[in-house]
């Protein structure tokens, strides 16, 4: 009987434990998420406000990136066991301290609870351990962040790397395949509407570029600058 | 404007079945069922098809229109590619990716067309017992397919800065180079080769091939995932699978409608990683001589990125325009690359500010990368446990590290040769920058290592290897099994070597002589 009590106090106690760890403290997440929770978008914002900080030369910072959404959008679009990786990795980094504690006070505390300054000293640690599967942790770490983040429309467009505004081609295979999810029948274009050539115009390599980035960096930028 | 006549386009419509039609289990009979829509099966069908022959054609990932194309680098490979892109091998950890979609990897690659010198038939003639798979005997198909797809070499007007800083630098060198032959009509230079052409000028298996196969009579079934050959003694009867969503990477629970197709033969070119899988999961099928999934070969590819002083506009021009084969001999080939620049940004060091001071200097960069023949370096595939996709196991050989040693240090001296103020080689444990041609001397030392290269492999081959001896390989030179009167095997897994240029065109030629052999016999 005292057995079975004492068994059930630790399982409490560790239940305990773990949720204050785990899910305890953290800020309500944005709004919009479908997949990460509000202690990994706290981790995500953690990161990003260290690996790409305001004022690093492009027109967004990693918060005004608003990078939760685009990761979650990517675990959205990605198979199961992919996105648990993913998020196992984002679980990882974010518990990393209790291994490989911060010096601060409270060093052993959640990542997304340390200061700026002991969060990049701590990425910097990992990309440079000597055990390589730490610092594989932190290649794919940084790889998730970097394609949100470089990848954020307003960005490529400040870089003058978006992708160009061009006429969209209509093959036979527009005529012949519906878009994806529909039905044959919904295929709009008809013969008439075929445009590919032998030969078209080359782009200038200054061309417009594409109008949805233009908008979103127009959009974005000024928000980040208010 | 297309000056050909467009009658056959609505009879054409009524032999596509896509995702949204299925609402019910079916079952269907052809004279042959080609498995995957990739280059060679798309070539297999549209040759049996236009020989008269009853031909179905089977993708389980979905068509394409030039409006589905994501231009979200990162989006766009979870819904093209099998994994959502993020494929590993083991052992020697590197980043490959499949597919998934009509007209397979011919839809998001860059359009290569490279004929193997003849020392590379030499050689697989030689080891292999092959006696017809020479230049002589595929000059003919390489010819039919050059001429169908406006094979051409990349014309200047859009191949922009950064391409031809590649020329310039081989020139500087002394090193031979030349415009990459593509499979393009076309070609505007907007460089988005990886994440689908949106000009269509890029001649892809989902425009060419496959509406001529639909023209010439073939039906086309999307959203089919086969997951069982059948089988009756030394003959297969057909194939049977079930009904899967787009962009669900086959894990659909709702409309997985169940099909079964009967056919006089069948010709698999679902890719070199699940052409094998799919054999395994068959109760081992066509394995007597314990070669399905085994040899496994990639061209594992490094790049560097160099800094110019003056903006190179990388955006424009063509994703892969120039390409130098003088070190073949050597083991490795060199090509200009381009991608969406987040993922090529995966690669820049450093963290912080460090880190987006790089990303700023994107607009000046151009990147150059080699691929190794690496045909010591050896692994196999497996079927996942209650899964179809592949479990990959490969060990780069010392010796090819050392080819790619060689490959990095010949890519910084064009680079230095063209005028590159600086090189990233993304290589761990030597500088993050190397500004001069004397300290990129490191790049052909010991001090790279295997873990230190940042590799990727998507050429594979040789898992079902086409030999001489029914002993030693899975098919004979026609691409049918050693072991079954009428399967055939129509992917760079019959390659028996890694053929040390990209591989789409030989296996397109390939493909094609087996479809013309099997209309014979049927």
């Amino acid at each position: 009987m005292l057995t079975g009590l004492i068994i059930v106090g630790l399982l409490m106690a560790a239940g305990f434990a773990l949720h204050r760890r785990g899910y305890a403290g953290y800020a309500p997440a944005p709004a919009g998420l479908a997949i990460l929770h509000r202690g990994e978008a706290a981790f995500v914002d953690a990161v990003a406000e260290v690996l790409f900080p305001a004022g690093g030369g492009l027109a967004l910072s990693g918060i005004d990136a608003q990078l939760p959404h685009s990761i979650d959008r990517h675990l959205v679009a990605l198979p199961w066991r992919q996105r648990a990786q993913i998020r196992l990795l984002l679980g990882a980094v974010e518990h990393i301290t209790l291994v490989l504690p911060s010096e601060e006070p409270g060093g052993r505390g959640r990542f997304s609870s340390l200061s700026a300054a002991s969060r990049i000293a701590l990425l910097d640690r990992l990309s440079r351990h000597r055990f390589g599967l730490l610092r594989l942790l932190m290649t794919a770490l940084r790889s998730v962040f970097v394609l949100g983040y470089l990848g954020h429309p307003a960005n490529l467009h400040g870089l003058s790397l978006a992708p160009f505004e061009i006429e969209l081609g209509v093959s036979e295979a527009e005529l012949l395949f519906p878009r994806v999810g529909g039905l044959v029948s919904s295929i709009a274009f008809g013969p008439e509407d075929l445009n590919v050539a032998e030969y078209r115009e080359p782009l200038r390599p200054d061309g417009e570029r594409h109008r949805a980035y233009a908008r979103t960096a127009a959009t974005q930028t000024g928000r980040a600058k208010r | 404007m297309s000056a050909l006549s467009t009658d056959w386009i609505e009879p054409a419509r009524d032999r596509v079945r896509v995702f949204a039609q299925y609402d019910h289990a079916f079952e269907e009979k052809a004279d042959v069922v080609v498995v995957g829509s990739g280059p060679s099966g798309a070539v297999a069908a549209f040759e049996l098809a236009a020989a008269g022959h009853d031909v179905i054609l089977l993708e389980e990932g979905p068509p394409f229109t030039v409006r589905d194309f994501e231009l979200d680098g990162n989006l766009s490979m979870t819904r093209t590619m099998r994994e959502g892109g993020l494929r590993m091998t083991r052992g020697t950890t590197m980043p490959t990716m499949q597919a998934v979609a009509l007209g397979g990897g011919s839809l998001v690659n860059s359009a290569i067309c490279v004929r193997p010198p003849d020392s590379v038939f030499d050689r697989w003639a030689t080891r292999y017992d092959l006696e017809r798979t020479d230049r002589a005997h595929l000059d003919p198909h390489f010819d039919a397919i050059a001429d169908f797809l406006g094979i051409a070499p990349t014309p200047e007007e859009v191949q922009g800065p950064r391409n031809l800083l590649f020329r310039d630098g081989c020139d500087q060198m002394g090193v031979s180079s030349e415009p990459i032959s593509r499979n393009v009509k076309g070609c505007r230079g907007s460089g988005e080769c990886f994440t689908g052409c949106r000009s269509r000028a890029k001649q892809s298996m989902d425009v060419s091939y496959v509406p001529a196969a639909l023209r010439a009579g073939a039906r086309v079934f999307t959203s089919v995932q086969v997951q069982e050959i059948r089988r009756s003694g030394r003959r297969v009867t057909g194939v049977s699978g079930q009904v899967v969503a787009p962009f669900t990477h086959g894990a659909a629970k709702g409309r997985s409608h169940r099909f079964r197709i009967e056919a006089k033969a069948v010709v698999l070119a679902a890719g070199c990683t699940a052409t094998p899988v799919l054999l395994q999961h068959s109760d081992d099928l066509a394995n007597a001589s314990g070669q399905v999934g085994e040899n496994l070969q990639f061209h594992p590819g490094v790049a560097i990125a160099g800094v110019f002083p003056e903006a190179v506009q990388p955006q424009f021009g063509a994703t892969q325009g120039y390409q130098s084969l003088a070190f073949l001999d050597e083991g490795f080939k060199l090509e200009t690359l381009w991608a969406p620049p987040p993922l090529l940004a995966l690669r820049f060091p450093g963290l912080g500010e460090e880190l987006q001071a790089r990303f700023a200097e994107l607009p000046n960069m151009a990147i150059f990368d080699a691929i190794a023949s690496a045909n010591r370096s050896l692994g196999r595939v497996r079927k996942r446990f209650r899964s179809l996709e592949p479990v990959l196991e490969w060990q780069l050989h010392p010796d090819d590290v050392a080819i790619l040693r060689r490959s990095l240090h010949v890519i910084a001296q064009i680079f230095f040769a063209a005028g590159a103020r600086k090189i990233l080689p993304g290589v761990s444990g030597i500088p993050h920058e190397l500004t001069n041609i004397e300290d990129a001397a490191v790049l052909d030392s010991s001090a790279v290592k295997v873990g230190n290269l940042v590799m990727g492999g998507n050429h594979v081959f040789c898992t079902t290897r086409m030999h001489g001896d029914p002993t030693r390989g899975v098919v004979d030179e026609d691409g049918r099994c050693h072991d079954l009167e009428n399967l055939y095997i129509a992917d760079t897994g019959i390659f028996p070597q890694c053929p040390s240029v990209n591989p789409m065109f030989t296996g397109m030629a390939l493909a094609r002589r087996q479809a013309i052999a099997l209309s014979e016999r049927l």
